[in-house]
Protein backbone atom coordinates (compact mmCIF):
# COMPACT_ATOMS: atom_id res chain seq x y z
CA UNK A 1 0.00 0.00 0.00
CA UNK A 2 2.76 2.05 1.15
CA UNK A 3 4.90 1.39 -2.56
CA UNK A 4 1.45 2.54 -4.12
CA UNK A 5 1.70 6.05 -3.02
CA UNK A 6 4.99 6.27 -3.55
CA UNK A 7 4.87 5.63 -7.18
CA UNK A 8 1.37 7.95 -7.00
CA UNK A 9 3.81 11.10 -5.54
CA UNK A 10 6.55 10.07 -7.72
CA UNK A 11 4.37 10.36 -11.24
CA UNK A 12 2.70 13.16 -9.82
CA UNK A 13 6.16 14.74 -8.80
CA UNK A 14 7.76 14.23 -12.10
CA UNK A 15 4.38 15.73 -14.08
CA UNK A 16 4.58 18.90 -12.19
CA UNK A 17 8.54 19.11 -12.27
CA UNK A 18 7.62 19.09 -16.38
CA UNK A 19 4.74 21.41 -15.91
CA UNK A 20 6.93 24.21 -14.18
CA UNK A 21 9.72 23.28 -16.64
CA UNK A 22 8.05 24.08 -19.86
CA UNK A 23 6.37 26.77 -18.10
CA UNK A 24 9.17 28.94 -17.23
CA UNK A 25 10.43 28.51 -20.73
CA UNK A 26 7.04 29.35 -22.47
CA UNK A 27 6.28 33.28 -23.23
CA UNK A 28 2.80 34.48 -21.74
CA UNK A 29 -0.11 34.25 -23.92
CA UNK A 30 -1.68 38.02 -25.17
CA UNK A 31 -4.63 39.07 -26.62
CA UNK A 32 -3.87 38.65 -30.20
CA UNK A 33 -1.98 35.13 -30.07
CA UNK A 34 -3.67 32.16 -28.43
CA UNK A 35 -0.12 30.83 -27.59
CA UNK A 36 -1.11 27.09 -28.32
CA UNK A 37 1.70 25.49 -29.83
CA UNK A 38 0.44 21.76 -28.70
CA UNK A 39 -2.66 22.92 -30.75
CA UNK A 40 -2.73 19.22 -32.90
CA UNK A 41 -2.35 17.69 -30.16
CA UNK A 42 -4.65 19.57 -28.07
CA UNK A 43 -7.49 18.87 -30.50
CA UNK A 44 -7.12 15.16 -30.60
CA UNK A 45 -7.64 15.22 -26.83
CA UNK A 46 -10.36 17.87 -27.12
CA UNK A 47 -12.22 15.48 -29.56
CA UNK A 48 -11.44 12.82 -27.34
CA UNK A 49 -13.11 14.98 -24.55
CA UNK A 50 -16.34 15.67 -26.69
CA UNK A 51 -16.98 12.23 -27.61
CA UNK A 52 -16.58 11.48 -23.58
CA UNK A 53 -19.02 13.99 -23.14
CA UNK A 54 -21.27 12.82 -25.83
CA UNK A 55 -21.94 9.29 -24.13
CA UNK A 56 -20.94 9.72 -20.79
CA UNK A 57 -20.76 13.50 -19.29
CA UNK A 58 -23.74 14.75 -20.55
CA UNK A 59 -26.68 11.58 -20.07
CA UNK A 60 -24.86 12.36 -16.65
CA UNK A 61 -25.94 15.64 -16.38
CA UNK A 62 -29.29 15.05 -18.09
CA UNK A 63 -30.09 12.60 -15.58
CA UNK A 64 -28.23 15.00 -12.72
CA UNK A 65 -31.21 17.00 -13.57
CA UNK A 66 -34.02 14.64 -13.60
CA UNK A 67 -33.07 14.26 -10.03
CA UNK A 68 -35.68 16.23 -7.40
CA UNK A 69 -34.41 18.93 -5.81
CA UNK A 70 -33.90 17.11 -3.04
CA UNK A 71 -31.11 15.54 -2.73
CA UNK A 72 -29.57 17.29 -5.81
CA UNK A 73 -29.34 20.43 -4.35
CA UNK A 74 -27.60 19.29 -0.83
CA UNK A 75 -25.47 16.53 -2.60
CA UNK A 76 -24.03 19.39 -4.84
CA UNK A 77 -23.63 21.72 -1.55
CA UNK A 78 -21.69 19.28 0.03
CA UNK A 79 -19.60 18.54 -2.61
CA UNK A 80 -19.04 22.76 -3.15
CA UNK A 81 -17.89 23.06 0.62
CA UNK A 82 -15.69 19.87 0.65
CA UNK A 83 -13.76 22.44 -0.99
CA UNK A 84 -13.35 25.02 1.13
CA UNK A 85 -9.98 23.81 2.42
CA UNK A 86 -8.68 24.44 -1.00
CA UNK A 87 -10.23 27.31 -1.64
CA UNK A 88 -9.32 29.00 1.55
CA UNK A 89 -5.77 27.92 1.44
CA UNK A 90 -5.32 29.59 -2.14
CA UNK A 91 -7.19 32.55 -0.89
CA UNK A 92 -4.27 32.79 2.69
CA UNK A 93 -1.15 32.65 -0.07
CA UNK A 94 -2.58 35.39 -2.27
CA UNK A 95 -3.49 37.66 0.69
CA UNK A 96 -7.13 38.07 -0.70
CA UNK A 97 -8.50 39.62 2.22
CA UNK A 98 -12.11 40.06 0.59
CA UNK A 99 -11.90 36.21 -0.69
CA UNK A 100 -10.69 34.70 2.66
CA UNK A 101 -13.41 36.62 4.56
CA UNK A 102 -16.41 35.53 2.02
CA UNK A 103 -15.24 31.91 2.34
CA UNK A 104 -14.98 31.74 5.80
CA UNK A 105 -18.35 33.42 5.76
CA UNK A 106 -20.03 31.57 3.49
CA UNK A 107 -18.48 28.12 5.16
CA UNK A 108 -19.55 29.39 8.92
CA UNK A 109 -22.98 30.53 7.67
CA UNK A 110 -23.76 27.20 5.60
CA UNK A 111 -22.51 24.29 8.65
CA UNK A 112 -24.58 26.47 10.75
CA UNK A 113 -27.71 27.71 9.31
CA UNK A 114 -26.80 25.49 6.44
CA UNK A 115 -27.06 22.45 8.36
CA UNK A 116 -23.27 20.91 7.87
CA UNK A 117 -23.41 22.72 4.62
CA UNK A 118 -26.46 20.65 3.04
CA UNK A 119 -28.17 23.99 2.41
CA UNK A 120 -26.69 26.88 0.46
CA UNK A 121 -28.35 29.73 2.61
CA UNK A 122 -25.40 31.99 2.52
CA UNK A 123 -26.52 33.06 -0.94
CA UNK A 124 -29.67 33.74 0.11
CA UNK A 125 -30.92 37.28 0.43
CA UNK A 126 -31.15 36.92 3.95
CA UNK A 127 -27.72 36.38 4.55
CA UNK A 128 -26.09 39.26 2.02
CA UNK A 129 -26.24 37.04 -1.22
CA UNK A 130 -23.15 35.83 -0.94
CA UNK A 131 -21.28 34.22 -3.65
CA UNK A 132 -19.22 31.24 -3.92
CA UNK A 133 -15.61 32.15 -3.98
CA UNK A 134 -13.21 29.40 -5.44
CA UNK A 135 -9.72 29.96 -5.14
CA UNK A 136 -6.96 27.65 -6.20
CA UNK A 137 -3.36 27.37 -7.15
CA UNK A 138 -3.34 28.42 -10.45
CA UNK A 139 -4.97 31.62 -9.50
CA UNK A 140 -2.34 31.90 -6.38
CA UNK A 141 0.53 31.17 -8.96
CA UNK A 142 -1.01 34.17 -11.41
CA UNK A 143 -1.20 36.40 -8.45
CA UNK A 144 2.44 35.48 -7.71
CA UNK A 145 3.28 36.69 -10.99
CA UNK A 146 3.92 33.17 -12.76
CA UNK A 147 2.38 33.84 -16.59
CA UNK A 148 -0.08 31.05 -17.74
CA UNK A 149 2.12 29.32 -20.75
CA UNK A 150 1.03 27.29 -23.41
CA UNK A 151 -3.06 26.18 -23.63
CA UNK A 152 -3.30 22.55 -23.08
CA UNK A 153 -6.08 20.42 -23.43
CA UNK A 154 -6.40 17.90 -20.50
CA UNK A 155 -8.11 14.54 -20.91
CA UNK A 156 -11.48 14.56 -18.92
CA UNK A 157 -10.80 17.95 -17.14
CA UNK A 158 -10.63 19.82 -20.30
CA UNK A 159 -9.41 23.50 -20.96
CA UNK A 160 -6.31 24.18 -19.09
CA UNK A 161 -2.45 26.00 -19.03
CA UNK A 162 0.45 24.46 -18.12
CA UNK A 163 0.27 26.89 -14.91
CA UNK A 164 -3.28 25.98 -14.64
CA UNK A 165 -2.60 22.32 -14.81
CA UNK A 166 0.53 22.44 -12.38
CA UNK A 167 -2.27 23.97 -9.92
CA UNK A 168 -4.51 21.52 -10.19
CA UNK A 169 -2.23 18.83 -9.74
CA UNK A 170 -1.12 20.88 -6.39
CA UNK A 171 -4.76 20.98 -5.42
CA UNK A 172 -5.33 17.55 -5.64
CA UNK A 173 -2.35 16.48 -3.54
CA UNK A 174 -2.78 18.97 -0.97
CA UNK A 175 -6.28 18.71 -0.49
CA UNK A 176 -6.96 18.09 3.53
CA UNK A 177 -9.76 16.09 3.00
CA UNK A 178 -8.57 13.80 0.42
CA UNK A 179 -5.85 13.31 3.48
CA UNK A 180 -8.55 12.78 5.84
CA UNK A 181 -10.21 10.17 3.48
CA UNK A 182 -7.22 7.96 3.11
CA UNK A 183 -6.07 8.41 6.91
CA UNK A 184 -9.76 6.61 7.67
CA UNK A 185 -9.75 3.99 4.99
CA UNK A 186 -11.53 5.16 2.56
CA UNK A 187 -10.95 3.97 -1.00
CA UNK A 188 -10.55 5.96 -4.26
CA UNK A 189 -14.56 5.74 -4.86
CA UNK A 190 -14.76 7.42 -1.98
CA UNK A 191 -12.41 10.24 -2.52
CA UNK A 192 -13.80 10.60 -6.15
CA UNK A 193 -17.41 11.62 -5.06
CA UNK A 194 -16.66 15.06 -4.41
CA UNK A 195 -15.22 15.81 -7.13
CA UNK A 196 -17.37 14.08 -9.24
CA UNK A 197 -20.37 15.62 -7.60
CA UNK A 198 -19.16 18.86 -8.51
CA UNK A 199 -18.30 17.69 -12.27
CA UNK A 200 -21.51 16.54 -12.85
CA UNK A 201 -23.22 19.34 -11.51
CA UNK A 202 -20.96 22.05 -13.40
CA UNK A 203 -21.86 20.25 -16.30
CA UNK A 204 -25.32 20.23 -15.75
CA UNK A 205 -25.32 24.03 -14.92
CA UNK A 206 -23.91 24.71 -18.80
CA UNK A 207 -25.60 21.85 -20.43
CA UNK A 208 -28.65 24.21 -22.89
CA UNK A 209 -25.34 27.12 -23.53
CA UNK A 210 -22.74 24.18 -24.78
CA UNK A 211 -25.20 22.35 -26.79
CA UNK A 212 -26.35 26.39 -28.26
CA UNK A 213 -22.47 27.09 -28.69
CA UNK A 214 -21.43 23.60 -30.08
CA UNK A 215 -24.45 24.27 -32.77
CA UNK A 216 -23.29 27.52 -33.91
CA UNK A 217 -19.83 27.48 -33.61
CA UNK A 218 -17.58 27.50 -36.67
CA UNK A 219 -14.47 26.27 -34.56
CA UNK A 220 -15.75 25.11 -31.50
CA UNK A 221 -12.37 24.49 -30.13
CA UNK A 222 -11.27 28.01 -30.44
CA UNK A 223 -14.34 29.07 -29.18
CA UNK A 224 -13.66 26.68 -25.71
CA UNK A 225 -9.76 28.26 -25.80
CA UNK A 226 -10.99 32.11 -26.02
CA UNK A 227 -13.82 31.71 -23.36
CA UNK A 228 -11.53 29.55 -20.75
CA UNK A 229 -8.51 31.93 -21.29
CA UNK A 230 -10.89 35.08 -21.11
CA UNK A 231 -13.04 33.79 -17.63
CA UNK A 232 -9.47 32.71 -15.95
CA UNK A 233 -8.44 36.17 -17.12
CA UNK A 234 -11.66 37.31 -14.65
CA UNK A 235 -10.87 35.04 -11.97
CA UNK A 236 -7.58 35.71 -11.09
CA UNK A 237 -8.06 39.94 -11.60
CA UNK A 238 -11.67 40.17 -10.83
CA UNK A 239 -12.47 42.53 -13.85
CA UNK A 240 -15.24 41.88 -15.46
CA UNK A 241 -13.38 43.62 -18.70
CA UNK A 242 -9.92 42.49 -19.78
CA UNK A 243 -7.40 45.79 -20.17
CA UNK A 244 -6.20 44.11 -23.15
CA UNK A 245 -9.58 44.53 -25.22
CA UNK A 246 -9.97 48.07 -23.99
CA UNK A 247 -6.74 48.88 -25.45
CA UNK A 248 -7.66 46.55 -28.18
CA UNK A 249 -10.63 48.29 -28.94
CA UNK A 250 -9.37 52.16 -28.56
CA UNK A 251 -6.92 51.11 -31.62
CA UNK A 252 -10.05 51.00 -34.11
CA UNK A 253 -11.33 54.47 -34.75
CA UNK A 254 -14.99 54.75 -34.21
CA UNK A 255 -15.22 57.46 -36.26
CA UNK A 256 -13.01 57.24 -38.96
CA UNK A 257 -13.91 58.72 -42.89
CA UNK A 258 -13.85 55.11 -44.55
CA UNK A 259 -16.65 54.10 -42.75
CA UNK A 260 -19.63 53.69 -45.11
CA UNK A 261 -22.28 56.67 -44.83
CA UNK A 262 -24.92 53.77 -43.66
CA UNK A 263 -23.67 50.12 -42.74
CA UNK A 264 -27.78 48.58 -43.56
CA UNK A 265 -26.95 49.76 -47.24
CA UNK A 266 -27.83 45.81 -48.47
CA UNK A 267 -30.67 45.54 -50.63
CA UNK A 268 -32.02 42.46 -48.88
CA UNK A 269 -32.06 44.11 -45.50
CA UNK A 270 -34.00 47.15 -47.48
CA UNK A 271 -36.65 44.42 -48.95
CA UNK A 272 -36.67 42.75 -45.17
CA UNK A 273 -36.87 46.56 -43.53
CA UNK A 274 -39.42 47.55 -45.73
CA UNK A 275 -42.36 44.28 -45.96
CA UNK A 276 -41.46 43.49 -41.86
CA UNK A 277 -43.32 47.46 -42.12
CA UNK A 278 -45.84 47.28 -44.81
CA UNK A 279 -47.07 43.35 -44.17
CA UNK A 280 -49.13 44.98 -40.85
CA UNK A 281 -51.16 41.61 -40.51
CA UNK A 282 -48.07 39.99 -40.28
CA UNK A 283 -47.59 40.60 -36.78
CA UNK A 284 -49.62 41.38 -34.38
CA UNK A 285 -50.29 44.88 -33.69
CA UNK A 286 -48.72 45.58 -30.69
CA UNK A 287 -45.29 43.61 -32.02
CA UNK A 288 -44.86 46.35 -35.34
CA UNK A 289 -41.94 47.58 -35.93
CA UNK A 290 -42.49 51.12 -36.20
CA UNK A 291 -39.13 51.71 -37.22
CA UNK A 292 -38.00 53.93 -34.55
CA UNK A 293 -34.48 52.75 -33.08
CA UNK A 294 -34.31 51.97 -29.76
CA UNK A 295 -31.59 54.56 -29.22
CA UNK A 296 -34.17 57.24 -29.72
CA UNK A 297 -36.72 56.41 -27.38
CA UNK A 298 -35.19 57.60 -24.23
CA UNK A 299 -36.86 59.95 -22.25
CA UNK A 300 -36.17 63.21 -22.65
CA UNK A 301 -34.22 62.27 -25.64
CA UNK A 302 -34.16 64.19 -29.46
CA UNK A 303 -37.19 61.77 -30.97
CA UNK A 304 -35.59 61.52 -34.41
CA UNK A 305 -36.99 58.91 -36.51
CA UNK A 306 -34.09 56.95 -38.38
CA UNK A 307 -34.82 55.35 -41.34
CA UNK A 308 -34.05 51.98 -42.14
CA UNK A 309 -35.66 51.32 -45.47
CA UNK A 310 -34.55 55.55 -46.74
CA UNK B 1 -15.07 88.63 -3.39
CA UNK B 2 -13.72 87.85 -6.51
CA UNK B 3 -12.97 84.65 -5.57
CA UNK B 4 -16.48 83.94 -4.35
CA UNK B 5 -17.72 85.17 -7.66
CA UNK B 6 -15.14 83.00 -9.58
CA UNK B 7 -16.45 80.22 -8.06
CA UNK B 8 -20.08 80.66 -8.50
CA UNK B 9 -19.66 81.51 -12.07
CA UNK B 10 -17.71 77.83 -12.39
CA UNK B 11 -20.75 76.38 -10.49
CA UNK B 12 -23.00 77.29 -13.00
CA UNK B 13 -20.87 76.42 -15.57
CA UNK B 14 -20.60 72.66 -14.33
CA UNK B 15 -23.75 72.33 -13.41
CA UNK B 16 -25.42 71.35 -16.93
CA UNK B 17 -22.44 69.43 -17.75
CA UNK B 18 -22.95 67.37 -14.76
CA UNK B 19 -26.47 67.06 -15.73
CA UNK B 20 -26.05 66.80 -19.33
CA UNK B 21 -23.43 63.60 -18.20
CA UNK B 22 -26.10 62.40 -15.59
CA UNK B 23 -28.76 62.49 -18.64
CA UNK B 24 -26.56 60.51 -20.66
CA UNK B 25 -25.46 57.72 -18.18
CA UNK B 26 -29.76 57.28 -17.50
CA UNK B 27 -30.32 57.04 -21.32
CA UNK B 28 -27.15 54.67 -21.84
CA UNK B 29 -29.22 52.28 -19.32
CA UNK B 30 -33.03 53.04 -20.87
CA UNK B 31 -31.01 52.27 -24.19
CA UNK B 32 -30.50 48.55 -23.32
CA UNK B 33 -33.02 47.84 -21.19
CA UNK B 34 -35.81 49.30 -24.09
CA UNK B 35 -33.12 47.01 -26.31
CA UNK B 36 -34.29 43.98 -24.11
CA UNK B 37 -37.73 44.69 -23.65
CA UNK B 38 -38.32 44.83 -27.62
CA UNK B 39 -36.29 41.82 -28.15
CA UNK B 40 -38.74 40.35 -25.66
CA UNK B 41 -41.91 41.40 -27.36
CA UNK B 42 -40.08 40.88 -31.31
CA UNK B 43 -38.21 37.94 -31.12
CA UNK B 44 -39.35 35.82 -28.29
CA UNK B 45 -43.04 35.83 -29.06
CA UNK B 46 -43.61 32.16 -29.88
CA UNK B 47 -46.74 33.60 -31.89
CA UNK B 48 -44.50 34.75 -34.51
CA UNK B 49 -42.94 32.46 -37.79
CA UNK B 50 -39.60 31.80 -37.62
CA UNK B 51 -39.21 33.81 -41.20
CA UNK B 52 -41.27 37.34 -38.80
CA UNK B 53 -38.41 36.04 -35.77
CA UNK B 54 -35.95 36.27 -38.09
CA UNK B 55 -36.39 39.64 -39.45
CA UNK B 56 -37.40 41.82 -36.69
CA UNK B 57 -34.27 40.26 -34.95
CA UNK B 58 -32.08 42.01 -38.02
CA UNK B 59 -33.56 45.08 -37.44
CA UNK B 60 -32.90 45.37 -33.85
CA UNK B 61 -29.59 43.71 -34.55
CA UNK B 62 -28.50 46.10 -37.35
CA UNK B 63 -30.37 49.03 -35.70
CA UNK B 64 -28.50 49.05 -32.08
CA UNK B 65 -24.99 46.75 -32.91
CA UNK B 66 -22.50 49.20 -34.72
CA UNK B 67 -22.18 45.78 -37.09
CA UNK B 68 -19.10 47.61 -39.37
CA UNK B 69 -17.53 48.60 -36.33
CA UNK B 70 -17.71 44.60 -34.67
CA UNK B 71 -17.10 43.24 -38.71
CA UNK B 72 -14.26 44.91 -38.23
CA UNK B 73 -12.58 43.85 -34.64
CA UNK B 74 -13.29 39.96 -35.24
CA UNK B 75 -11.49 40.26 -38.42
CA UNK B 76 -8.45 41.37 -36.61
CA UNK B 77 -4.96 41.93 -38.50
CA UNK B 78 -7.27 40.64 -41.54
CA UNK B 79 -9.50 43.38 -42.44
CA UNK B 80 -6.82 45.56 -43.56
CA UNK B 81 -5.76 42.98 -46.41
CA UNK B 82 -9.34 43.23 -47.68
CA UNK B 83 -10.79 45.54 -50.51
CA UNK B 84 -13.89 47.57 -50.07
CA UNK B 85 -15.88 44.92 -51.92
CA UNK B 86 -14.70 41.98 -50.28
CA UNK B 87 -15.12 44.23 -46.90
CA UNK B 88 -19.06 44.07 -47.82
CA UNK B 89 -19.34 40.65 -48.88
CA UNK B 90 -17.73 40.12 -45.05
CA UNK B 91 -20.27 42.15 -43.29
CA UNK B 92 -23.31 41.11 -45.45
CA UNK B 93 -22.58 37.31 -44.56
CA UNK B 94 -21.52 38.44 -41.18
CA UNK B 95 -24.88 40.01 -40.32
CA UNK B 96 -26.49 37.06 -42.00
CA UNK B 97 -24.21 34.62 -39.71
CA UNK B 98 -25.03 36.44 -36.40
CA UNK B 99 -29.03 36.52 -36.98
CA UNK B 100 -28.97 32.68 -38.18
CA UNK B 101 -27.21 31.75 -34.99
CA UNK B 102 -29.05 33.87 -32.37
CA UNK B 103 -32.44 34.64 -33.65
CA UNK B 104 -33.75 30.99 -32.86
CA UNK B 105 -31.66 31.11 -29.14
CA UNK B 106 -34.42 33.75 -28.03
CA UNK B 107 -37.58 31.76 -29.35
CA UNK B 108 -39.43 31.71 -26.61
CA UNK B 109 -37.21 33.49 -23.96
CA UNK B 110 -39.23 35.00 -21.09
CA UNK B 111 -37.24 37.70 -18.28
CA UNK B 112 -36.69 41.15 -17.41
CA UNK B 113 -33.51 43.05 -18.58
CA UNK B 114 -32.36 45.93 -15.33
CA UNK B 115 -29.51 47.87 -15.84
CA UNK B 116 -28.06 48.57 -12.64
CA UNK B 117 -25.26 50.97 -13.41
CA UNK B 118 -23.49 52.63 -16.44
CA UNK B 119 -20.01 53.78 -15.94
CA UNK B 120 -18.05 56.42 -18.92
CA UNK B 121 -14.54 54.92 -19.77
CA UNK B 122 -13.23 56.96 -22.47
CA UNK B 123 -15.59 57.18 -25.49
CA UNK B 124 -17.82 54.24 -24.22
CA UNK B 125 -19.99 54.01 -21.91
CA UNK B 126 -20.08 50.33 -20.22
CA UNK B 127 -23.90 49.46 -18.90
CA UNK B 128 -24.08 46.62 -16.64
CA UNK B 129 -27.18 44.30 -16.26
CA UNK B 130 -28.91 41.58 -14.92
CA UNK B 131 -31.38 39.53 -17.09
CA UNK B 132 -33.65 37.58 -14.91
CA UNK B 133 -34.28 34.57 -16.48
CA UNK B 134 -37.90 33.06 -15.62
CA UNK B 135 -36.07 29.30 -15.60
CA UNK B 136 -32.78 29.75 -14.72
CA UNK B 137 -30.13 31.81 -13.19
CA UNK B 138 -30.03 35.44 -13.30
CA UNK B 139 -26.82 36.20 -16.00
CA UNK B 140 -24.81 39.52 -15.56
CA UNK B 141 -23.79 41.70 -18.32
CA UNK B 142 -22.02 44.21 -19.44
CA UNK B 143 -22.84 46.35 -22.80
CA UNK B 144 -20.15 48.04 -24.21
CA UNK B 145 -21.73 51.24 -26.16
CA UNK B 146 -21.48 55.01 -27.62
CA UNK B 147 -22.93 57.10 -29.44
CA UNK B 148 -22.34 57.85 -32.76
CA UNK B 149 -21.85 60.99 -35.14
CA UNK B 150 -26.00 60.42 -35.07
CA UNK B 151 -26.14 60.63 -31.46
CA UNK B 152 -27.48 57.33 -31.16
CA UNK B 153 -26.13 54.84 -29.05
CA UNK B 154 -24.39 51.86 -30.50
CA UNK B 155 -23.79 48.71 -29.33
CA UNK B 156 -19.95 47.59 -29.37
CA UNK B 157 -19.88 44.27 -27.27
CA UNK B 158 -21.67 42.15 -24.91
CA UNK B 159 -19.44 40.87 -21.82
CA UNK B 160 -20.95 37.81 -20.24
CA UNK B 161 -19.23 37.20 -16.48
CA UNK B 162 -16.34 38.48 -17.89
CA UNK B 163 -16.62 36.75 -21.64
CA UNK B 164 -16.96 39.18 -24.21
CA UNK B 165 -18.29 38.26 -26.98
CA UNK B 166 -16.42 39.89 -29.40
CA UNK B 167 -12.79 38.84 -28.20
CA UNK B 168 -14.38 35.15 -28.42
CA UNK B 169 -15.83 35.64 -32.26
CA UNK B 170 -12.17 36.78 -33.11
CA UNK B 171 -10.62 34.28 -31.51
CA UNK B 172 -13.02 31.64 -33.42
CA UNK B 173 -12.94 33.65 -36.60
CA UNK B 174 -9.20 34.32 -36.57
CA UNK B 175 -8.71 30.14 -36.14
CA UNK B 176 -11.16 29.59 -38.76
CA UNK B 177 -8.95 32.07 -40.66
CA UNK B 178 -5.02 30.05 -40.42
CA UNK B 179 -6.93 26.89 -40.33
CA UNK B 180 -8.67 27.53 -44.14
CA UNK B 181 -6.17 27.43 -46.93
CA UNK B 182 -8.91 30.23 -48.78
CA UNK B 183 -8.37 32.35 -45.54
CA UNK B 184 -11.25 35.13 -45.01
CA UNK B 185 -12.91 33.78 -48.36
CA UNK B 186 -13.00 30.01 -46.68
CA UNK B 187 -14.41 31.99 -43.32
CA UNK B 188 -17.44 33.46 -45.30
CA UNK B 189 -17.91 30.40 -47.38
CA UNK B 190 -18.17 28.50 -44.04
CA UNK B 191 -20.00 31.69 -42.71
CA UNK B 192 -22.74 31.20 -45.67
CA UNK B 193 -22.78 27.08 -45.18
CA UNK B 194 -23.69 27.63 -41.94
CA UNK B 195 -26.65 30.25 -42.76
CA UNK B 196 -27.59 28.21 -45.56
CA UNK B 197 -27.48 25.00 -43.42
Amino acid sequence: MVNKYKIYHNIMFLVLTFSLLVLISSPSSSSESENDPFESVNRGIFKFNNQLDDYLFKPAAKGWRAIPDIPRKPLSNLASTAKTPVSLANAILQLNKKSIGDILGRFLINMTFGLGGMFDVASTDNFGNMAEVEEDFGQTLAVWGVPDGPYVMLPIFGPSSVRDAFGLGVDTITNPVSFAYRMNGIGLEGRLSGPSVRGVAKREKYLDYLDEMKEGSLDFYATMRSLYRQKRKKDISGELESKDLSLSMSQIDLFEDERPASTTTDNDDKVMASSLIEENEVTPKTRYYNGVLPSSNYPGFNESRVNLIE
Amino acid sequence: MFHLRKFIILVLFSFPVSVSSDEKIEQSKFFVENLGKQVVEKVSNVNLSENERTINFRNLYLAAFDNYYISRFVLGRYWKRLDSDMRKQFIKSFDNYIVATYAPKFKGWEGTFKAVDSLIENNYYNVKMNVLNKDGPTLKLMWKIYLDKNKNFKILDVNIDGVSMLVTQRAEFLSVIKNNPKGVIGLIEAMNKKTSG
